[in-house]
C-alpha cells in the first residue's frame, strides 16, 4: 500500500504544519478557502446557537415547573418557545452535522484535497452569519411570537413583534444550507478519489448526498414562502388573509412542503453518523450497506410526499389525510431497516465501548422510540387526539434530540482527535454520554403520556394535575443540561492538555484516518488510491495492526 | 371526573369512540414494545458477549442477506399497514357527522370560546352537554386560528377564519372534563380553555332551564328575520317575493343562475347572507343587500338555525327522546313568534 | 496552496483551481455545481409558481382582468428580445469555444444590450404600473391630486365603471393607493355562468359586483405580477453583471478551446432566466386575453 506509511509513520519528529497552524492571522481565517477551517467556524458559531437555544430550553422548563405562569408572562413564555425552537431548529439543527462534520470530513472521506467549490463553501458561512446576525438582532429587539411555525394570519396581522427580522434571517440562512449542499452534492459527484466507487463511499457520505439532495430540493421553497411571509406583513395585500381573499392554510402547505422533509435534513446526517460509528467500532463491515445508502436516497424522496400528516386537523379532506397517512407508514419502512441492520452489524463483532459507542448505542434506543411514535402520530385515527400535544414535542426530540443531537456528539467525539490532534478523557467522555442518555429519557419520556393526557404545546400555564409529571421532565432537563454542558469542558480542556492523538487512534480503514492528525490544508501528502471496500478491516487493507498494537502497548506502560 | 391517581396515566375515556382510540393507542404500544425489547436485548447481548477482546482485532468478515433485509422490509410494511388500516377506521368514524346530533354553535376568539346551544344557552369557555347525547359543533373564528381539543373524548379539530370546520361527540360519562386551545393563537394561548360539562340528562334540564337567559337560537334567529333585519319583507314566501322562499330548502339542492346547483347548508346560508350576490336562485334578481358587517357571527349562527327550523330540521333537542320534546316546544315558540308579527 | 505541493510537478492550466486534479473535473464539477443551482432556483420559482395557481383557480377573472390590462406588445417584444440574447449567448458560448475573441467580445455585448432592453422595457412597464395606479402597495403608486380630465366634477372614481382598454383613467388618487375600477370582467363572467365559488363570494356584495373587493383580487394578481417579474428582473440584473466580467476576461482572451467554463456556466445561468420569462410570459400576459373580444 503506497499510504501505508504514511498512516503510521509520524507521531513523532518535529510537528508538520496542518491545516490549523497554516496562517494564524484572522484573515487567513475569514478568508479560507479550506473545508477544515470553514468547519471549525462553524463548530463555533453553530455550538454558539446551541447554547442560546438551551438557555430558552432552561427558561421553558423552569417555567413549566409549576402550573401558574408564575417565573414568566404568557408573553414571555411564548417568545422563549418560539425562540428556541428558531435558533435550534434553523441555526443548530439544520447545520450541525452537515456544515461542521460533513464540511471537516466529506472530502477527505472521498479522498478529495477540498470541497469542489471552496468559495461557495465560505459564502455560506458568511449567508449562515448574516442570517444568524439578523435574527439575534431581532431577539434583542424583543423577540418573536408567532412559534416556528410561523402560521398566518397570526404572523402576519396579529403578532406584533420582529416577524420580519426574523423571516429575513431565515431567509438568509436558508441559502447557507442550499449553497452546502449544491457544494456536496458536486464534490461527492466529481471529486472521488481514484478507485472510490460509489458504492466504496463510506455511509457517512450516502446519507450527506441524500440530505444534500433535501436541501436543494426542500429549502428554496422555504425561502420563498417567509420572504412572502415577511412582504405580506410589509404590505398586507392579503394572500394569507381570508378577510381579503386569501388563504391560511396555504401557507401551511407551502411551510410544510420544505419543514417536513427538513426533518430529514436533521436526522440523515445523523443516520450517516450512526452507521459509521457502530461498524467502525465493531470492527465490522456493516450489514447491509447497500441497503443502508439506499434508505437514505429512499427517505429524501419519500419525505417530499408526506407534508400533509402535518395538518390532519387542519380541516383538510378525509381523502387528502388518508393518503398522507399511508405515505407517513410507508417513509417508516426504511428507518426501521436502518435499524435492523445497525442491530446486526454489532453481532460478532469485536465492539469497543468507548465514548462514540455510548453516544451510538444510546442514538439506536433513543431514535427507536422516536421512530415507533411517529407511527403513533402518523396513524390517522390517533393523531386526531394527540397532535398538538406534548406527545408530538416528545416525539420530535425524540428524534431531534434522540437523534440528530445525539449523533452529532457522537461524531464530534469520534473525529475530535482527527479534528484537533488531541484526545479528550475518555472517563469524562463515557460519564457525560450516559448523563446525556439518562436525562434525555427523563425529560422527556414523561411528556409522551402528558401528551396522552392532552397538555397542549405552547402552554405557559396548564392542570395541576398534570405538575408531577412536569416536574420529573425539568428534573430531568436538568440532568441533560449538565451532560450537555460537560464536554464544553473536557472537549476544550483537551486542546490544551490533551494527549496527541496519534493519526489513527483506533486503527480504523476510512481514508480520513489515513492522514496525519490534524490534517494537512490539502488533507493528503499524496492522492490516495482506494483499493478496498468501505469498512474492511484488516492487514491487507493497509492498517499496520501489529504495530499499533505494540505501540499501544509501549503508551500504555509510559 | 380527573382520575386522582398520584401520575395521570390516560385521561378519562369518556365519549363514544374514545376507547376505539385507546385500543388503537394500546395496539401501537405492544407494537412498539415488541420492536424495542429485541432490538435492545440484542444491542446488549451482542455488546457483552463480542466486546472486544484483543486490541484492534479484525473479526470475521459477514456479508449482507437479502434473506433477511427482505423479511424486516415486509414485516415492518406490514405491521405499518394494519397501523394505517386502524387508524383509517378510527379516523372514518369521527369523521362522518352525525345526521341527528345536538347542534352546538361554537366561535371562537383571542383568546375565548363562545358557545351557543340551539336552544339559546350562551356559554362561555364552558360546555353542558348531556351525556350519551351525540353533539355537533358549528366552528368558526373571529381572528386567527384555534382548535377545539376535548381530550377526554379524544377528539379536537382546527378551527379557520372564514370556514366552518365540524366535530362531533358523543359523551359517555357524566363529569367534568378539560377543553383547551390547541392550536398556538398568542398571547393568552394557554388561558383559552375551560371546562366541558357532561350530565345526566334530567339534571341537563335542569340546567338548560335554570339557565334559559333569553331566545333560542331560532327565535331568534326568527326575530332577526322579521324585525330587527326585516329579512321577511322579500323572503315571506308568497307568490310575488322578491326574494326566494326558504321554507324547506335546508340540505335541498338549489338551482342557480347559470345553470349550476348547491346545496343549501350552512356555509351557502352564510354565505348568502354575506354576500348575497355571489350565488343567486335561478328566477330571482341579484337584489339583496349584504349584510357583512351588520350581524355578528352569532347572529348568523342563529339566522341559519332558523331557516334550517323553516325546513323542519329538528336538529337535536332538549330531552332524551327528541321527537317529543321538539313537538311540544316547537309549536308553542313558533305560535309566540307568530304573533310578534308585523 | 498546500506546503507540501512543491515535490509534486505542478504544471498550470489556466483557472485550474487547488483542489481539482485536472481540467476535466474541474469542468464536471462546474457543471454539475451549475445545474444543481439551476434545480434550487427552479424550486424557489416554484413556490411563486405555486401560489399564482392557486390563486388562479380561485380568481380567474380577475386575473383575467390584471392580465388583460398588461401590455402584451412590450411582453412580447420583451420576450423576442430574450430569445434572440439567448442565441447571441449560444453563440458566445460557440465562439468561446473557437478561442475567437473579436466574436465572443462583439456578442458578449450584444447579449448586454438585448438585457438592457428587456430591463429598459420593464422599466417602461413599470413606469405605466405606477402612473396607472396598479402597484400593489399603498403610496407607491402616482399621487394624483387633481383630475386632469375631470368631467363636471365627477372626480371620485365610480364603483365599476366599465371602460374600454386602455382608457385614461378618470380618478384622483391623492394617497397613491392601488386602483382598479373596471368590473366588465365580473359581468362578462355572470353572464356567461362560469363565476367559481370563491368568486362568487370574493367579488360581490349587495347583489352588486363590489369594486373593492374586486380590486383586492385584482391586486392579488398584481402583488404577483411584481414579485414574480421582480424576482425575475433581479435575475436578469445579476445576468448583466456576469456578462460584464465575460466581457472583461473575454476581452484578456481568457477562453480557449481548452477553458471556457464560464462562459458556458453563465450561458446556463443566462439561459435558465430567459427559459422562466418563457412561462411568465402567457400565465401573467395571454392568459384571459380572449375576454377581449
Amino acid at each position: 500500500m503506497q499510504n501505508a506509511d504514511a498512516i503510521i509513520t509520524d507521531s513523532s519528529g518535529e510537528p508538520k504544519v496542518n491545516y490549523l497552524t497554516n496562517g494564524s492571522t484572522i484573515k487567513s481565517w475569514l478568508l479560507t478557502k479550506d473545508h477544515k477551517r470553514i468547519a471549525i467556524m462553524y463548530l463555533v458559531s453553530v455550538s454558539a446557537f446551541f447554547l442560546m437555544g438551551g438557555l430558552y430550553a432552561a427558561a421553558i422548563r423552569l417555567e413549566l415547573l409549576t402550573p401558574a405562569s408564575d417565573l414568566m408572562e404568557s408573553g414571555t413564555y411564548n417568545k422563549a418557545f418560539t425562540q428556541h425552537g428558531v435558533l435550534m431548529i434553523f441555526f443548530f439543527l439544520i447545520p450541525a452535522i452537515p456544515a461542521i462534520l460533513g464540511n471537516f470530513l466529506l472530502p477527505i472521506m472521498i479522498g478529495a484535497k477540498d470541497l469542489a467549490l471552496p468559495r461557495i463553501n465560505l459564502l455560506s458561512l458568511y449567508f449562515y452569519w448574516i442570517g444568524g446576525g439578523l435574527t439575534l438582532y431581532a431577539l434583542l429587539q424583543g423577540g418573536v411570537d408567532t412559534g416556528w411555525t410561523f402560521y398566518t394570519p397570526y404572523s402576519t396581522t396579529f403578532s406584533n413583534t420582529f416577524v420580519m427580522a426574523v423571516g429575513l434571517g431565515i431567509f438568509i440562512n436558508g441559502f447557507s444550507s442550499i449553497l452546502t449542499g449544491l457544494n456536496f452534492i458536486v464534490t461527492v459527484h466529481t471529486m472521488r478519489a481514484p478507485g472510490m466507487t460509489w458504492f466504496r463511499l463510506p455511509l457517512f457520505v450516502w446519507a450527506q448526498y441524500a440530505t444534500s439532495l433535501v436541501m436543494i430540493l426542500g429549502t428554496p421553497v422555504i425561502a420563498i414562502t417567509v420572504l412572502m411571509l415577511a412582504i405580506e406583513r410589509a404590505v398586507h395585500i392579503g394572500i394569507f388573509d381570508p378577510a381579503i381573499g386569501g388563504d391560511p392554510i396555504l401557507f401551511q402547505h407551502l411551510f410544510w412542503f420544505y419543514s417536513h422533509p427538513a426533518v430529514y435534513i436533521m436526522i440523515l446526517p445523523g443516520m450517516g453518523v450512526i452507521s459509521e460509528l457502530v461498524s467502525n467500532f465493531s470492527r465490522k463491515k456493516i450489514f447491509g450497506y447497500e441497503f443502508i445508502a439506499f434508505s437514505s436516497i429512499a427517505i429524501a424522496v419519500f419525505g417530499f410526499l408526506v407534508w400533509g400528516h402535518h395538518m390532519f386537523v387542519s380541516g383538510q379532506s378525509i381523502y387528502a389525510g388518508l393518503v398522507f397517512s399511508f405515505l407517513t407508514m410507508v417513509v417508516a419502512v426504511p428507518s426501521a431497516i436502518k435499524m435492523f441492520n445497525w442491530t446486526a452489524t454489532l453481532y460478532k463483532g469485536s465492539i469497543l465501548w468507548n465514548t462514540p459507542l455510548l453516544y451510538a448505542v444510546g442514538f439506536l434506543g433513543l431514535f427507536l422510540i422516536g421512530g415507533l411514535t411517529g407511527l403513533f402520530l402518523g396513524s390517522i385515527g390517533l393523531t386526531v387526539h394527540l397532535t398538538d400535544t406534548y406527545f408530538v414535542v416528545a416525539h420530535f426530540h425524540y428524534v431531534m434530540v434522540g437523534g440528530q443531537v445525539i449523533a452529532y456528539l457522537g461524531g464530534l467525539h469520534y473525529w475530535w482527535p482527527k479534528m484537533t490532534g488531541k484526545m479528550y478523557s475518555e472517563f469524562w467522555g463515557k460519564i457525560s454520554a450516559m448523563l446525556v442518555f439518562v436525562g434525555f429519557n427523563l425529560t422527556f419520556f414523561p411528556q409522551f403520556i402528558l401528551g396522552y393526557q392532552g397538555m397542549p404545546r405552547r402552554y405557559a400555564s396548564y392542570p395541576e394535575e398534570l405538575q408531577v409529571l412536569n416536574i420529573f421532565s425539568t428534573a430531568g432537563a436538568s440532568v441533560l443540561g449538565v451532560g450537555l454542558m460537560m464536554p464544553v469542558v473536557y472537549l476544550v480542556h483537551s486542546l490544551f492538555f490533551g494527549k496527541p492523538a496519534g493519526d489513527n487512534p483506533w486503527m480504523l480503514p476510512g481514508l480520513e484516518w489515513r492522514t496525519s492528525s490534524p490534517p494537512p490544508t490539502e488533507n493528503f501528502e499524496t492522492m490516495p488510491v482506494v483499493t478496498w471496500e468501505a469498512y474492511e478491516f484488516g492487514e491487507e487493507n493497509g492498517l499496520d495492526t501489529e504495530e499499533a498494537r505494540r505501540r499501544e502497548a509501549v503508551s500504555t506502560v509510559s | 371526573m380527573q382520575t386522582n391517581s398520584w401520575v395521570p396515566l390516560f385521561p378519562d375515556q369518556a365519549s363514544s369512540f374514545a376507547w376505539q382510540v385507546d385500543y388503537l393507542y394500546f395496539y401501537l404500544i405492544i407494537v412498539s414494545v415488541a420492536f424495542t425489547i429485541p432490538i435492545v436485548v440484542a444491542v446488549f447481548v451482542f455488546g457483552i458477549k463480542y466486546r472486544e477482546k484483543e486490541k484492534f482485532a479484525t473479526p470475521e468478515e459477514m456479508h449482507g442477506s437479502i434473506l433477511l433485509e427482505t423479511t424486516w422490509s415486509i414485516i415492518p410494511f406490514v405491521i405499518s399497514m394494519t397501523i394505517f388500516l386502524g387508524g383509517a377506521i378510527v379516523y372514518y368514524n369521527q369523521y362522518r357527522l352525525p345526521d341527528d346530533g345536538m347542534e352546538v354553535y361554537v366561535v371562537g376568539k383571542q383568546w375565548m370560546w363562545k358557545l351557543q346551544h340551539e336552544t339559546g344557552q350562551r356559554e362561555i369557555n364552558e360546555l353542558h352537554v348531556p351525556v350519551n347525547r351525540k353533539v355537533k359543533l358549528t366552528m368558526t373564528t373571529e381572528d386567527v386560528l384555534h382548535d377545539f381539543s376535548i381530550p377526554a373524548f379524544r377528539t379536537k379539530a382546527d378551527v379557520v377564519p372564514g370556514r366552518y370546520t365540524y366535530l362531533w361527540f358523543e359523551a359517555t360519562k357524566p363529569g367534568k372534563y378539560h377543553l383547551y386551545c390547541a392550536e398556538y393563537c398568542g398571547l393568552n394561548h394557554s388561558g383559552m380553555g375551560g371546562y366541558v360539562y357532561v350530565m345526566e340528562q334530567s339534571d341537563f334540564d335542569n340546567w338548560l332551564s335554570g339557565n334559559v337567559s333569553g331566545q333560542t337560537p331560532v327565535e331568534q334567529g326568527r326575530d332577526l328575520f322579521e324585525n330587527k333585519l326585516g329579512c321577511a319583507s322579500c323572503h315571506a314566501g308568497g307568490p310575488a317575493q322578491r326574494g326566494a322562499k326558504l321554507e324547506g330548502i335546508f340540505n335541498k339542492e338549489v338551482k342557480l343562475v347559470g345553470g349550476n346547483t348547491v346545496i343549501a347548508n350552512e356555509a351557502y346560508i352564510r354565505e348568502s347572507i354575506l354576500n348575497p350576490g355571489g350565488q343567486i336562485v335561478e328566477g330571482f334578481q341579484p337584489i339583496m343587500p349584504t349584510f357583512k358587517g351588520q350581524v355578528t357571527e352569532e347572529q348568523i349562527v342563529s339566522l341559519v338555525a332558523y331557516i334550517k327550523s323553516l325546513s323542519g330540521v329538528q336538529t337535536g333537542t332538549t330531552s332524551a327522546p327528541p321527537a317529543a320534546n321538539t313537538n311540544a316546544a316547537q309549536p308553542a315558540r313558533a305560535s309566540n313568534a307568530n304573533s310578534a308579527e308585523q | 496552496m498546500s506546503s507540501h505541493a512543491s515535490d509534486k510537478f505542478v504544471y498550470h492550466e489556466p483557472g485550474l483551481q487547488h483542489q481539482f486534479e485536472d481540467m476535466k473535473q474541474q469542468e464536471e464539477s462546474v457543471s454539475i455545481g451549475m445545474w444543481m443551482f439551476l434545480v434550487q432556483e427552479i424550486m424557489f420559482f416554484g413556490g411563486l409558481f405555486t401560489v399564482y395557481l392557486v390563486f388562479r383557480s380561485k380568481y380567474p377573472m380577475a386575473f383575467a382582468a390584471g392580465s388583460n390590462h398588461l401590455d402584451a406588445f412590450w411582453g412580447g417584444l420583451n420576450t423576442l428580445v430574450l430569445i434572440v440574447s439567448s442565441l447571441t449567448m449560444a453563440l458566445t458560448v460557440y465562439y468561446a469555444q473557437k478561442g475567437n475573441r473579436n466574436m465572443q467580445v462583439v456578442l458578449i455585448l450584444l447579449t448586454m444590450f438585448f438585457g438592457a432592453v428587456f430591463l429598459g422595457v420593464k422599466a417602461i412597464e413599470y413606469t405605466s404600473k405606477y402612473e396607472d395606479g396598479l402597484v400593489p402597495v399603498a403610496g407607491l403608486n402616482k399621487k394624483v391630486k387633481e383630475n386632469p380630465n375631470a368631467e363636471h366634477g365627477a372626480a371620485q372614481a365610480k364603483p365599476c365603471y366599465e371602460m374600454g382598454h386602455g382608457a385614461e383613467h378618470t380618478y384622483i388618487n391623492p394617497r397613491g393607493e392601488f386602483q382598479w375600477v373596471d368590473c366588465s370582467l365580473v359581468k362578462v363572467a355572470e353572464k356567461g355562468g362560469f363565476l367559481t365559488p370563491e368568486e362568487k363570494i370574493g367579488y360581490y356584495s349587495n347583489g352588486d359586483i363590489d369594486a373593492d373587493k374586486f380590486r383586492d383580487k385584482v391586486r392579488i394578481f398584481y402583488w404577483i405580477y411584481f414579485v414574480m417579474t421582480g424576482l425575475h428582473a433581479l435575475h436578469m440584473i445579476v445576468g448583466i453583471g456576469l456578462m460584464t466580467w465575460l466581457l472583461w476576461t473575454a476581452w484578456k482572451g481568457t477562453y480557449s478551446h481548452d477553458y471556457f467554463a464560464p462562459v458556458e456556466m453563465s450561458g446556463l445561468y443566462w439561459h435558465f432566466v430567459d427559459i422562466v420569462w418563457i412561462f411568465l410570459f402567457p400565465l401573467l400576459y395571454l392568459l384571459g386575453r380572449h375576454f377581449l373580444h
